[in-house]
């Protein structure tokens, strides 16, 4: 029986279930201390003192690492724009000056004691003295003449630091032939990635003398390498671990504590103490403390004929990238990439620009700049449609990327184009040609009775494409090892096998999946496979738990690692090692004026949504009926596996367009609670959620495996305002649809209130 | 600082440890009794990570102070299983899948147990009712509602 296609359990669910699991908050080895880090608090100041002296001699203190400590004061996961530690004194080498702090969060010290309590306490009796610098809240005041440059050091010479390009035929001669232009601004707002876990982990030297960092990550060999860098070591004097992880869909891609508490472990050690560290922020330290999906306006015009075919779209795009640039530079291509919709467009102008401000950075979350670029699309696709009283669906099918056809790039996608088969099934199983249903009783308030006075319902459906894997010529790459065992006779069949590879399960079964691939790769059934994951000491680079990539990769470096152990196999070596790295074909970067031809990525995948909802326009509740997600995955390698992620995509997705509020001005974040920052509760999602899993092979993918995680979070919102226009007749060019703000903007367009 | 001297019954064992005053139950439990599947997910009463049953009712740990903790007693995820056999909730959210990172699991298990403690037969909405104080940021719920229903009926039939 083949092992793809099971609804096996995750090896980790039993340690789960009973408590046994050992995050890396859940380590206490003994002789432990605590590492309690210090933010700076400063959304933009100069520092012009620090004086440690008196948390040094505080009770249960051992030692404070300050930027003094730090041998290379500089990181990023792809420029090294961020000090490690900001200080008046910095012994090490440096790209950015370390004694600015440009973020509310910018690291001061790291205060190691007996006991967290010890820490903290200790930790308030830092002395400092700042210089205020003008602040930087804003695209706006990025933007505005005359701005205070975030990183003046930067050859930019300007907030509006990274900028893309796309220039395709000639826009201004589609604008004059268009029988009608559909024209918005749109304003995306953050969202917060909110895993259970938050950020956590250990620290200490290993039998081999390595600095050993256990702590929840994305990317083990990344982790590696930036601590590394700052600690000036060689890779191999690093050993990054990841225990199970609680969470992670973007957020734990950048460093929070893994530099941190290796710096904290070098310094005792260099003290002589050989005693390990560990750390853990409060929720309020994570929400404060680490990226965001970015928060952005998009000012865009669409040209289409009056069959509502599409002859040419325009855009301006703004990221805030915030203080850092974490990964928005990336983050902004797929915006760029996704803007005008996975539709055919013949002429283009395209500019996007990543922002630097004094705010909280903006960086990876499901999706990657993809649910931002579908917002704007797809609202403009649906407003399209009502312009010109087409349905939603018939207006994609004129439109839609298809086999052959010509991205926005102006070179073929990658085959295995699946989207107009995608559309036709969720529209089937929506049932999207049957007459609208009644609008529901809505009870927006336990104490009142539910009714269906102020009720309207409507149906949105949205779509969607985005690339499996890094984009833009980055050199992609997987690394897989396999071992196969069994008897010396030469007419032998493997019995049992090691896997290893160090692609992180943040929790969406990464690991599982990876076993039932090698299962299906060798022959042999998932439990005679012993795993060796994420452990840099143990396995190659897999590299990141991100872009909706790492089954499509390392299934690839599975399969060529069981070619090569089998051929080993075959020729008598027993044990039989298989060993491959898997490249996939390369993609290239944009040129600076976006008119050359260009292949970005090397895989797409494919998703479309149909929301029916109720809103109660009196009180601006919104109760969403029924969702629709039909994806294409290429091939199922576990079917519970994949709706969970479809599932849970869906509902990161209704808590990003419904309730989910970060507040930041002057650069603090005035929510870093779940009190005040609403993530949906079980109370709080849809009445129901159904996947649609469409298996057409992707040519490149393992078994015609597609990537998938990230897909489904991004038509739901676009969907949701589709289906409230459907519902009121008013567009909503902002959300989260809270109901204070779906009051307002339907009052203003003369909606409810009697 | 004065330390305070809790025993209490844990998960059936007789359990004495020292606390300080201020000490939240969630962190005696894990740094003192070394139970560290009670989980902290906010520290603030929001999220259910910490849910523990004391006294028969489900209490955010996070928010009870230690020493309250005197003469109590407890039940947290470690104490569901019968040696190494699962409780039909446990087994239920293994193999539904009603888990991913499976941060959230502990408190999840420990609220639906006080659920089907008091009632055997929940409805849906009864089912939501119960667990309306735990978050979950990877599943989307449906199959947690699922394996809570489907516990409910192998307890039945037992
Ligand atoms: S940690 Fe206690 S409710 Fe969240
Ligand atoms: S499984 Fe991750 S929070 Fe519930």
């Amino acid at each position: 029986m083949s092992a793809l296609g099971q609804s096996l359990p995750r090896p980790d669910a039993r340690d789960k279930v009973t408590g046994d699991a050992r995050y890396p908050g859940d380590r206490f080895p003994p002789d432990v201390l605590f590492a309690f880090i210090v933010f700076t608090d400063q959304p933009h100041a100069r520092i012009t003192r620090l004086d440690t002296a008196a948390a040094e001699a505080a009770e249960g203190v051992v030692a404070v690492v300050t930027a003094a400590d730090v041998p290379v004061n500089e990181y990023g996961l792809t420029m090294f724009d961020q000090p490690v530690l900001i200080g008046p004194t910095s012994s090490g080498r440096s790209a950015v000056p370390h004694d600015v702090s440009r973020w509310e969060a910018d690291h001061l010290a790291v205060v190691i004691a007996e006991t967290e309590e010890q820490a903290r306490s200790a930790a308030a009796l830092i002395e400092s003295d700042w210089e205020a610098l003008p602040l930087v809240a804003d695209i706006d005041a990025a933007l505005a003449d005359g701005a205070p440059l975030v990183h003046p050091e930067h050859p930019a010479q300007s907030n509006a630091y990274h900028h893309l390009v796309i220039t395709k035929g000639d826009v201004a001669t589609a604008f004059e032939r268009a029988d009608v232009v559909i024209e918005g601004t749109y304003e995306l707002p953050y969202q917060e990635h909110a895993y259970l876990q938050p950020e956590a982990g250990v620290a200490y030297v290993d039998e081999e003398g390595r600095i050993t960092v256990e702590v929840a990550g994305q990317w083990t060999h990344e982790d590696q390498e930036q601590i590394a860098h700052a600690l000036d070591l060689d890779l191999d004097a690093v050993r990054v671990i990841y225990p199970p992880i609680g969470g992670a869909f973007g957020g734990r891609e950048d460093m929070s504590l893994q530099i941190v508490l290796a710096l904290a472990v070098r310094k005792l050690n260099e003290r002589g103490i050989d005693r390990p560290v560990r750390s853990q922020w409060s929720r309020e330290e994570s929400i404060v403390g680490h990226h965001k999906r970015h928060r952005g306006r998009v000012h865009t015009r669409w040209a289409a004929t009056k069959d509502g075919v599409l002859l040419g779209v325009e855009a301006t795009s703004h990221l805030d990238a915030g203080s850092y640039n974490y990964t928005s530079n990336k983050v902004l291509g797929n915006l760029h990439l996704t803007v005008a919709g996975p539709y055919e467009v013949p002429n283009a102008q395209l500019d996007s620009y990543a922002v630097y401000t004094n705010a909280v950075p903006g960086g990876a979350f499901r999706g990657f700049g993809g649910p931002q670029g579908c917002f704007v699309s797809e609202t403009q696709m649906n407003r399209l449609a009502a312009a010109l009283h087409l349905d939603p669906v018939e207006v994609r099918r004129r439109n839609v990327l298809g086999e052959g056809s010509i991205g926005i790039t102006s070179t073929p996608l990658p085959a295995g184009v699946s989207l107009p088969e995608v559309i036709e099934e969720c529209a089937i199983e929506a049932d999207w040609e049957a007459p609208p249903r009644p609008p529901a009783a809505i009870g927006a308030f336990a104490s009142l009775p539910p009714t269906t006075e102020a009720s309207r319902r409507g149906r949105g459906f949205a779509c969607a494409y985005k690339n499996i894997g890094f984009s833009f010529g980055f050199p992609e790459r997987s690394v897989a090892d396999i071992v196969l065992h069994g008897s010396d006779d030469a007419d032998a069949r493997p019995t049992s096998a090691e896997l290893y590879l160090a692609g992180a399960d943040v929790g969406q079964g990464a690991h599982l999946a990876f076993l039932q691939m090698a299962a299906e790769a060798t022959g042999l059934d998932v439990e005679a496979i012993t795993p060796g994951f994420s452990d840099t000491a143990t396995s190659g680079d897999s590299g990141s738990a991100s872009a909706s990539r790492l089954s499509w990769m390392t299934g690839n470096a599975i399969l060529g690692a069981a070619e090569e152990a089998e051929k080993a196999w075959r020729d008598g070596d027993r044990p039989a090692r298989g060993h491959f790295r898997y490249t996939p074909p390369p993609t290239e970067m944009l040129d600076p004026d976006g008119r050359t031809p260009t292949t970005p990525n090397f895989a797409y995948g494919y998703v479309a949504e149909a929301v029916d909802l109720s809103v109660d326009v009196e009180t601006g509740h919104i109760v969403v009926h029924d969702v629709v997600c039909a994806i294409d995955v290429g091939r199922i390698i576990n079917p519970q596996q994949v709706t969970g992620q479809i599932e849970g995509a869906v509902i990161q997705a209704h808590g990003y367009c419904l309730s989910e509020n970060l507040v930041v001005i002057d650069g603090r974040v005035m929510n870093p609670r779940f009190s005040g920052y609403l993530i949906p509760g079980i109370g709080d999602i849809p009445e129901q959620v159904r996947s649609v899993m469409l298996e057409i092979p992707d040519p490149r993918g393992p078994f015609g495996v597609r990537g998938m995680a990230e897909m489904p979070l991004m038509p739901y919102a676009p969907a949701i305002v589709g289906a409230l226009y459907d519902a009121t007749g008013v567009w909503f060019d902002s959300f989260p649809l809270t109901p204070p703000r779906v009051r307002a903007v339907l009052r203003a367009a003369g909606v409810g209130a009697s | 600082m004065s330390k305070t001297h809790v025993t209490a019954i844990i998960n059936g064992d007789q359990t004495e440890f020292l606390t300080e005053d201020g000490t939240s139950l969630l962190n005696a439990l894990r740094d003192d009794v070394g139970l560290t599947g009670v989980k902290e997910g906010c520290g603030t009463g929001d999220c259910g990570a910490c849910s523990v049953i004391m006294n028969g009712a489900l209490n955010a740990s996070c928010l009870v102070f230690a020493p309250e903790a005197d003469g109590a007693t407890i039940v947290t995820v470690e104490g569901l299983a019968d040696g190494d056999h699962l409780h039909p909730l446990q087994q239920c959210f293994l193999e539904g899948a009603a888990l991913q990172c499976g941060i959230c699991t502990p408190g999840f298990l420990v609220a639906a147990k006080v659920l089907l403690d008091k009632n055997p037969n929940p409805t849906e909405t009864e089912i939501r009712y119960a667990l309306a104080g735990n978050l979950c940021r990877c599943t989307g719920y449906d199959k947690i509602i699922r394996a809570v229903q489907e516990a409910a009926s192998r307890m039945q039939e037992a």
